[in-house]
Formats: structure tokens, sequence, C-alpha cells
């Protein structure tokens, strides 16, 4: 038992420099992108750097004053936090202001807050808290629901908005439930689902389908009794056959013989005693085509071209005009390599500089980094994310506490779906999706969010050996 | 498995499976993009859109000799707009565009209307366009005026204005002198003086950082960053050129070559004393004109013909071997030398068989000269000296009549002078005679010209040249003084000699059709004949002639040597005398009109006796003010008067100083004084002085000799 109020002495001082470093990176990243701008403006305090300077001096000071509140209270609370964020998700609905198509931002002013940065606080407590509660069990079908429309909610909210980035983050919660024992079928299920969307979203519904009867048939022909190895090959030989045959324009041949060979699989694997296997499959084929069927519809029916652009932008890089919906990727790509072993220099960007890549001080804000420090500076900013999120694992997996170790994990979740999203979209690995870097993006509300998030993380891990 | 492993394996995974491979994916995707494509990457980045170039610095002016501009640079703007630039707030953009469209339609363009170029400019923000033209090259002053426009007034980064400065060479003196001042060729070679002093003129350019505004488009727009080189503008020339001379020059050259319908032709003016190139006019033929298309004074060494006479009498007098008294034998303008025969191209020495060698040089008979040389420096000589041919090259060495004048032009020819008795140069019995007339060798004009320069100048030769001071913003960063090449070409008895035979060429010898009553000048004609060939049964064919005059004047005191050639005249005849010669004339005509300086001096002459109404009369001042006027206007005086006041009379050829006695308690008379010194007299009595009109006291109120008692008295003046 450790006495209380000494949560300073007892801090995890790695986190928290960690956390230092990267709102420091990102202080400077924000003055060398806007550095035009300070040299006209004058007053350093009216540039973006000045305000991003005080919002840093707000965060910190309001890390310490996070440390001086007693634990219990976020987990007492962590209902009412939550109750709050959905109020004002709802709330912003019908008095937010509309930036860039998304009625987001509550406006007060010079200032301006994203009730979604509290809804991801609140969410976080509030399932962290649900989870802790004695008759909550992941393997439980209720507690799986309940747990599922705790951030379902919000996410559905922040749709409407409509911010297809901030709903994406949401999803990280998953990682937590996955931790706490949800079952791995609900994730090779979403995965199945979410590659058949964006295979749909790309290829023609028939080579989708042909491609699936053959990946099942060979999984068919692997779980038969005796001599599989044999059906294997033969399987693969036939593949082989029909490519050939598909070059001779006799598509329409190979894939009815396909389907009639995976049909026949199934059949004997069935007489095996492994019908739900064959079942499974038969409706994975099914439910995989009809999945892809629907993207493709809706891909070429529904969507508007700039939001196929956006999907190209992403998977289909090669259909995309360079000077028009590739442009952005282009120019962070060539931002980033610019910038070589080590970079040109601290205030030496060019390109940066000059806004070729847009949102340069926000969303594409690594570029600045991969221009001005180099392969080695973006090499070091992914290895402390790492880092980061690795020792908020070892932190939540040191937790006593079930509520501090979920909510740990949780943050970690968080951090993470903004770290892949936003990095790699610099990079043409992910879609475009403005969600900020943590702690390094221009932008108080949210560096103020994530920090309050995680200086909740280090006051509960600073008293994880009371209660 | 049971639920610790369990929980282990979903911490493992979480770590180890999602975590760790996204970080390894990014680490792995910066080294592909920023090392692997790396090179592909930064190939398109940086040579696409960014990079140092170069800013053009401003070209300095060419000046003539009064200051006039031959050749400056004007700036000029290509205005752009940015109607996305990196600060334009939309509030100034909304709030200003309504005016700037007004402005642009109503003093820029006035082919656009208000309402279409402003939605046309809200058209290109939304397009995200960064560079929209506004006008092509605006003046600096219309550039100004466009800067103070709304939401251009707010700068280039916020207002988007973008002016792009160029410049254009421009020559306010149009083509005079054009290929003396020389021009900058599109492919970047300059010839002329712009060629020549191109590092000077040029400055040095700058180089700055920018970045390509559109892919699309060659368009480069500056960034402001610490790296900037700023360009530094050119030196200013100084030219020796005389605007004046060198229209006069070019203008008699274009009518002579239009009345003999030549194919080309040059005039050099220098000045005798300093070698400077007062005017350099080249034509050449263009189409069905004229125009300066080679620089023919400096850039072609060829046969001098006649005119080269003049080193020959020099060698022969310097060398002692005759005097200008001896006579020679001109056969009538026929003889030959070897299977070679030589004649006279003018009819003087048609009856003339045997004269003095004063003469043969005023007639211009080659049978003489060349007759003189072979005879002193041919094999057979009278002093038996052995490969003396030697001696006459060496003699016309001697001259500097072998190195090129090293003038600022680019692309000077050298002369050509055969070396004695060489293979190479093709060296035969016929050379040296043909040498003493001016052929086998090759010279430019303007190094002949020189070469008279310096006997003009009494044997001191100097260097031409047509830049004499090169300056930066007013400061004078170099001057060229005049340069001596050779103090003494020749003995003072020799030059005296040639001056006078060449004095004689224009009084009584083949220029005298030439003589002016109004000055003396002194010269030397010279008709070549152009690629001469020697056939087979022994005849010669030949393109035509060139006619040369080269000479001084005025000959008593050379200001100005001047050489005119003009190659193959076609019609309204063809020697030196008759083609170029009167070119030469006209220059000098003029030039001895218009400069004050080749004229006698008025004053120099005995005093003029003056009228005496021409003197001043009955003025009453301080004597020693008068006496000091007087002086200065060198007016005779006599008449040493012992008083302080003095009264001027004028006597027949002089002023007679008298004497003014002012009585001390009376009012005295101040008729014909000037005002300032009525009043001292007048106050200095006690009487208050009212005065009108301005000049001489021509009336005073109180007859002089009333006591003076403070009264008030009123003068009138005249």
């Amino acid at each position: 038992m450790r006495p209380r109020g000494s949560s300073m002495k007892y801090m995890d001082w790695t986190t928290f420099s960690i956390y230092i470093g990267l709102i420091s990176v990102g202080l400077l990243m924000v003055y060398t992108v806007d550095y035009e701008e300070a040299t006209i403006a004058g007053n350093f305090f009216r540039t973006s750097a000045g305000k991003q300077a005080i919002w840093m001096v707000i965060s910190v000071l309001a890390f310490f004053l996070i440390t001086l509140i007693e634990w219990k209270f976020w987990q007492t609370f962590s209902y009412l936090i939550y109750g709050l964020s959905i109020f004002l998700l709802v709330a912003v609905l019908f008095l937010g202001t509309n930036i860039k198509g998304a009625t987001s931002w509550f406006t007060f002013g010079s200032f301006s807050f994203q009730p979604a940065e509290i809804a991801k606080f609140g969410t976080s407590l509030a399932l962290a808290n649900f989870l802790s509660t004695y008759n909550a069990d992941m393997r439980d079908i209720r507690t799986q629901f309940i747990s599922f429309a705790i951030f379902l909610v919000p996410t559905g909210l922040i749709l409407l908005q409509p911010d297809a980035g901030s709903a994406l983050v949401f999803m990280s919660f998953t990682i937590m439930l996955y931790r706490e024992g949800l079952s791995p079928i609900y994730f090779i299920v979403g995965g199945f689902l979410a590659g058949m969307l964006l295979l749909g979203f790309v290829f023609d519904i028939e080579y989708i389908a042909l491609g699936l009867i053959w990946g099942f048939t060979l999984i068919l022909s692997l779980n038969l009794k005796s001599r599989k190895w044999w059906w294997a090959l033969g399987a693969l030989a036939f593949f082989a056959t029909g490519i050939l045959f598909i070059q001779q324009d006799l598509f329409q041949l190979v894939i009815l013989l396909s389907i009639a060979v995976f049909l026949l699989a199934s059949l004997v694997v069935w007489r095996h005693k492994k019908g739900r296997l064959a079942f499974m499959l038969n409706t994975a084929v099914l439910v995989g085509i009809g999945i892809s069927f629907l993207a493709n519809y809706v891909f070429y029916e529904i969507l508007e071209p700039h939001q196929q652009d956006r999907i190209n932008v992403w998977l289909q890089p090669s259909k995309c005009d360079p000077r028009g919906s590739l442009y952005n990727v282009l120019q962070s790509k060539m931002a980033i390599s610019s910038g070589g072993l080590q970079g040109k220099g601290f205030l030496n960007g060019t390109m940066t500089k000059l806004n070729y890549v847009p949102e340069q001080s926000t969303d594409f804000i690594f570029c600045t980094i991969g221009e001005e420090q180099g392969f080695l500076g973006s090499f070091g900013i992914i290895a402390l994310y790492f880092l980061l999120l690795y020792r908020i694992t070892i932190v939540a997996e040191r937790q006593r506490s079930g509520f501090s170790r979920r909510y740990a994990y949780a943050i970690a979740g968080i951090l993470f779906v903004h770290y892949i999203i936003n990095i790699g979209m610099t990079m043409g690995l992910m879609p475009i999706i403005g969600i900020p870097l943590p702690f390094i993006s221009k932008g108080g509300s949210s560096l103020l969010g994530f920090t309050v998030m995680l200086a909740v993380l280090l006051k509960l891990d600073a008293n994880r050996g009371v209660g | 498995m049971d639920i610790k492993n369990e929980v282990l394996y979903r911490v493992y995974f979480v770590l180890f499976g999602l975590i760790l491979p996204v970080a390894v994916v990014l680490m792995y995707r910066t080294i592909d993009i920023g090392i692997i494509q790396g090179k592909e990457w930064r190939e398109r980045g940086e040579q696409l859109y960014m990079e140092p170039r170069p800013i053009e610095a401003e070209r300095g002016n060419i000046l003539a000799v009064d200051g006039s501009l031959l050749a400056t640079s004007i700036p000029y703007f290509d205005i752009y707009m940015d109607p996305n630039s990196t600060g334009m707030k939309e509030e100034d953009f909304v709030n200003n565009i309504d005016s700037l469209a007004y402005c642009i339609a109503n003093y820029v363009d006035e082919d656009l209307t208000v309402g279409a170029f402003r939605d046309f400019l809200i058209q290109q923000r939304q397009d995200s366009a960064r560079f929209v033209l506004i006008k092509k090259g605006v003046s600096f002053a219309e550039k100004n005026r466009m800067e103070k426009f709304p939401l251009f007034n707010l700068g280039r980064m916020r207002g988007g204005f973008i002016a792009i400065k160029s410049s254009e060479r421009r020559r306010p003196f149009g083509l005079l002198g054009h290929r003396t001042i020389g021009f900058i060729r599109d492919d970047g070679s300059a010839v002329g003086l712009e060629g020549y002093f191109d590092e000077n003129l040029g400055g040095k350019e700058g180089e700055q950082l920018m970045f390509k505004v559109d892919e699309t488009k060659d368009l480069w727009l500056p960034m402001d960053d610490l790296t900037t080189v700023e360009p530094q503008s050119g030196d200013d020339l100084h030219t020796t050129l005389d605007v004046n001379v060198q229209d006069i020059a070019e203008d008699a050259l274009l009518r002579a070559m239009n009345y003999h319908n030549a194919d080309w032709g040059t005039a050099v003016v220098m000045e005798v004393k300093t070698g400077a190139i007062k005017a350099m006019a080249n034509l050449g033929r263009w189409k069905d004109s004229w125009w300066e298309t080679r620089n023919y004074a400096v850039g072609r060494a060829v046969e001098p013909g006649s005119t080269f006479k003049l080193a020959t009498i020099m060698a022969l007098l310097e060398d002692g071997y005759i005097r200008l008294d001896d006579s020679v034998n001109i056969e009538k303008g026929r003889t030959s030398f070897y299977d070679q025969s030589m004649v006279d191209a003018t009819p003087f020495s048609y009856t003339i068989d045997s004269t003095s060698i004063r003469r043969a040089f005023e007639i211009s008979s080659n049978v003489g000269m060349a007759k003189l040389v072979n005879k002193f420096y041919g094999e057979n000589n009278p002093t038996n000296e052995k490969n003396n041919a030697e001696k006459f090259i060496k003699r016309l060495r001697s001259f500097n009549l072998d190195i090129p004048t090293g003038v600022e032009i680019e692309g000077e020819d050298p002369p050509y002078i055969k070396d004695a008795y060489s293979q190479e140069d093709s060296w035969s019995g016929t050379t040296l005679p043909w040498m003493a007339i001016g052929y086998e060798l090759e010279i430019t004009p303007l190094q002949l010209l020189t070469f008279y320069n310096a006997v003009a100048n009494g044997g001191v030769m100097m260097k031409p040249y047509l830049v004499s001071e090169i300056s930066h913003y007013g400061k004078t960063r170099k001057r060229f003084l005049p340069t001596v090449v050779n103090q003494r070409i020749a003995s003072k008895e020799t030059i005296e000699k040639v001056q006078n035979l060449l004095l004689g060429v224009v009084e009584r010898g083949t220029a005298y059709k030439l003589k002016s009553e109004q000055y003396l000048f002194a010269g030397k004609t010279g008709t070549a004949q152009v690629n001469y060939r020697r056939l087979a049964n022994n005849t010669t064919r030949l393109d035509g002639y060139r006619a040369t005059f080269a000479g001084y004047f005025p000959a008593d005191n050379p200001v100005y040597s001047c050489i005119v050639m003009i190659n193959n005249p076609r019609k309204n005849g063809f020697y030196g005398g008759d083609v170029a010669g009167p070119v030469f004339r006209e220059i000098a005509d003029k030039c001895y009109a218009t400069r004050l300086e080749l004229h006698e001096a008025y004053n120099r002459g005995p005093k003029t006796i003056r009228a005496s109404y021409d003197l001043p009369d009955l003025d009453v001042g301080a004597k020693e003010d008068l006496e000091k006027v007087l002086d200065f206007f060198e007016l005779p005086k006599y008449g040493d008067p012992d008083a302080d006041f003095a009264l001027i009379q004028s006597r027949s050829d002089s002023v007679l100083l008298q004497q003014r006695k002012l009585p001390e308690e009376a009012v005295p008379s101040v008729v014909g004084m000037g005002l300032r010194d009525a009043l001292f007299v007048l106050e200095n009595r006690g009487l208050k002085v009212q005065f009108s009109g301005m000049g001489k006291v021509v009336q005073q109120s109180i007859k002089p000799g009333t006591r003076a008692r403070g009264q008030v008295i009123s003068l009138r003046l005249r």
C-alpha cells in the first residue's frame, strides 16, 4: 500500500518524457510550417506557433492539475462524462459550426473545440467502467452488446456530422475488447467483410467471386482426411488451366466449372463429417459476393466522383490524376523524400513552407518532419510513438484495478488508430482521412484532449497500488 | 488453454501482432519513399518545383562622351495575381475583389468589364489557380500604380500581387553606332562594346530559390528566404563616342554608299592627341539597303593600297636613302618587275618621265614608290647589303604596323606583314615592290588610322580607345587614360617631312579637288584593287576597287584624324579621291563648323578699339569699385582721382576717372550714383531718403549745396 497524495513520486516518467518530447516536436513543426506567417505577423503570440505555445502551456498545466484530482473521480463520474459527451455530440449537430462540410465544431469567439475529442475520453471511461462491473463477461452476449453500444452510439452521432475520420477512431475500442476476451471470430468476420468491401471497390465482381471460390476450394481440399496434398495440387492445376482458359476469353466456362468443382469439394468435405466448415465457406462465398456486389454498386452508382476519387487515391493511385485528386499524396511523398537522410534542417523545408501540401500544420504535419528532419526524423517519430504505445501497454498490464487497465487499453487504441491513419495517410498507405497526429498537429482542443487522456492514465497508474 | 495464458497471448498479439508490425510497416514505408524510391521522388519534387534560379542583374548604361545614353536597360514587368496565395485571407479577398476588378477593368485593360473580371477572379480562386495573368509588359510607373490597387496593396503574401521583372535593352539614338556599341544576340553572344565589356555591363547575377507555381507552366516565383543572393547591377560605360560626330560620319558615309552603290564602307574619326575614337561608322549591304552588319573598321584586315605609301616613304626617309627633292623616273606610269607589270592608277603620271620624289608621292605614283623600295631594299641595293628586305620589314614593324591596336571591340583582325624572304608567306621577287604600294599585306582601317594619327601627333602613337571610364552609380570604378603605344615612331624631321607630303597631296596632288578654303587638312588617297589575280597572258583581273582616304585636320594644328574606306564602288567613280575623299571632307567640314575648339578664338587677335558711345559715361561711384569694374572688362582708363568718389567720363577710346569731392556739411549732388552709394552719402549727412525707380539717380529734390538739416530728400532713379 502506498500512501495517498504522492502521485508525482510514482508518476511514470518514461511516458511523461515521451509526451513532453512529442509536444515539443509539435511546437517546432508548427512554427516552421507557419514561419512565413510568423515573419509577417510580427507578434509571436498571434501566429499559429504562438497560439500553439499557449495551448502547450495550458495542456501542461492541465496535466498537473489532473494529478491533483482524486483518482477515483474518473471512475465515479465516468458515466456522467460519457453522458455529457453524448449530449454535446447531439447538440453540435444543431448548434455547431460547419467547417469544410462537417458540423463538428463548437465555436466561441476565436476558441473552438470538437465534442468528438471529449467523446473519445468519455467513451474510454464509460467502457472501462462498464467492463469493471462484476457481472461483465466478454464471452457473454449481453456484455458484448452493451460494450458495442457504448462506443457505437457516439460513432453513429459523429457519422451524422459527418466526420468519418473521428468515427473510425472509435473502432479502436475493439482492441481493448479483444484484450478483455472478445472472440477472434468477430475480428475474422469483420475483417472478411471489410476486405470484401474494399475488394468490391476495386475489382469486378466476377473476379472476386472466382477468387473466393478458388481460395475456398483450396481450403476445402486441405481439409480432406486422406491424400489432401494431392487434392490440393489437383486444385492448383485446375486453377492454372482456368487462367489459361480465361486468357482465351472463356471466362464464363471457367466460372461455371469452378462453381461445380467448389460444390463438389463441399459435398466431399461434408461427407467427411465436416459439414460446418462446408456450410461456413459456402455462406462466406455468398456473403462475400453480396458485399462486393454492394460495394461495387455503391461505388459506381451512388458515390459522387470526388468520393470515388478518395477511395481510388488510396487503393488505385494509378487511376488518379496526379494534378488532381492524387496531388496531395504526391506532394506529401515528395516532401518526405526530399528530406533525404538528415533532412533539410529546421526552418529550411521549402515544399512544406510553401503550402505545396495542404493542411500542412494539421493533418499533414508528418511531411514537415520528413522534409526538415529527414529520414532520421521520421524514423524517430515513428519509433517514439511505438515506444509510447508499448509503454502504455506495459502500464496497462501492471494495473491491479481492472478499470485502470481497460482505460489504458482504450487510450492505447485511440492513439494507435490516430498514429497509423495519420502517418499512413501522408505516405499513401491509408486513405486521406483528416485526423490529427496526437500531440504534434496544430490545434488546441486536440492537444488538450490527448493531454487529459494521458494525464488521467498516468494518475491512475501512479495510484495503482491504492485500492 | 487456461485463462491466464490466453490473456498473455492476447497481450502479446496486441503488442507484437498489431502495434509492432504497424510501426515496422510505417518505418519501412519511410525507407521506401525516402531511400528506395527516394531518388525518383526527389527528382520529381525538387526539379519540378524548386530550384535556385538566377536573377537577372540590371545591365549598365553605355554613354556618349557628353553623357547622352547610347544604350540603356529599361525595366518592365509582367503582372500576375495569385488568388490562392499563402497569406490571403478570405475576408480580404471578399472585401476587396469588387474594387480590384473595378480598378483593373478601368485602369489596366479597358477591354474587360468589371463584373466579368470579378467573376473570373472568383472562379480562379475556386479553381485553386496560383498564377493569373493580369497584364504583360507594364512600365515601372504602371506597376507602382497597380501595387496600390485594393487587395494588391496587401503585398504578395496577403494580396497575391506578383510582378515579374524583366528588362529590355533600348538605344535612344536608334541605330547610331549600332555595331560599335554592339548588341546581344538571342543566343547570348554579344558584339561590339556590349560584348567586350559584357562582364562589366552585365553585373553579377543574383540567385534565389524559386518555386514552380504550376507544374504545367514554366513559371517561377521567388521565395523569401535568407539564401537569396542579390544581383549586382552592371557598371556604366562612358565611351569616347561623340553623338554628333558619329551622326555626321554615318550620314556622310551612307550617302556615299548610295551614290556609288558600294558593298561596304567604314569611317572612323579619332582625336589626334589622345587616340579617343569619336565616331566609328560601319555600313554593309543588307538586302537593298545598308546596315551596320559588321565592324569593318576593326574586324577586317584588307590590302590598303596607296594609303600605305606613307609608311613606305617614311621608311625610305628614316633609313636616309632618299631626299624628297631627289628625282625618280616613273616611266609614264608603267613598268615591270620580273614578269609582272605595274601601272599607276592616277592619270597624272602618264605624261611624266622623271620627277621629284615629293611629286611622285603627291600624285601617288605606284611605279615611283615601288622602284624606290626595290632599289634600296631589293637585291642590288646601292649599299650592297644582303637581305636588305629585312630592313624594310623591320622599319614597318617599328611603325607598329604589325600589331593590333587592342581597341575594345571583340574580334579585332591582326595585321599581316610578311616576314622577309619567308617561304611560308610565299615571299617572291615581286613582294617588295608590291608591298611598297600597299599590297601583299593586310591591315585594318583602324590600324592604318592609328598610324596616320601618330604622324599627325608628331610621331607619338596613341592607342585608339572607345571607353574612357567605367562607373557605378556615378562613382568611378576605373578610368582609362590615353595610352602612348610608341613615344616616337620616327624622327622629328621625317615626321615633319611626311606631314608636308600629306598636306601636298591635298594642296596639289591626288586630292586637290577636296581642298578647302576654310582650313588646311592633310591626307592620302588610296585606290586599291580588290582581289586582283594575275592571269597567264600578263593581264590582271579584279573584282573592283577599294577607295580610301586617310588624313587629319586641321593640318597646322591637328585635332582629328579620320579614315574613310569604301569597298567596291560601282558607279560615279572609284578613285580614293573621288569616292572616300568627299566623305572625309564632309566629316571634316561639319566637325570644323560645329567644333568650337577648331576655330581660332576671336579674342586672340588684337584688342578691338571701341567707339566712345560703347563706353560708360557720367557714372559716379566709389573710386575703388569703379576701377575694379573697368579692370574686369579690360577697358582702358586713366586719371587717378584723389578722393573716395569718382566720376567717369568717356573719352574717344578710353575712360577718364575724375575726382568727385562731396561737401561735408551741405547736401551733395548724388546724380549719377547708384542707390547704394547715394543712400550712404545722404544718410551720413543726416538726411532722410525717399526714392522711386531703379538704376542711377537722375534727379534729386534738394539742390546740392543746401545745408543738411535732416530734411527728407526724394530721389528719382532710372
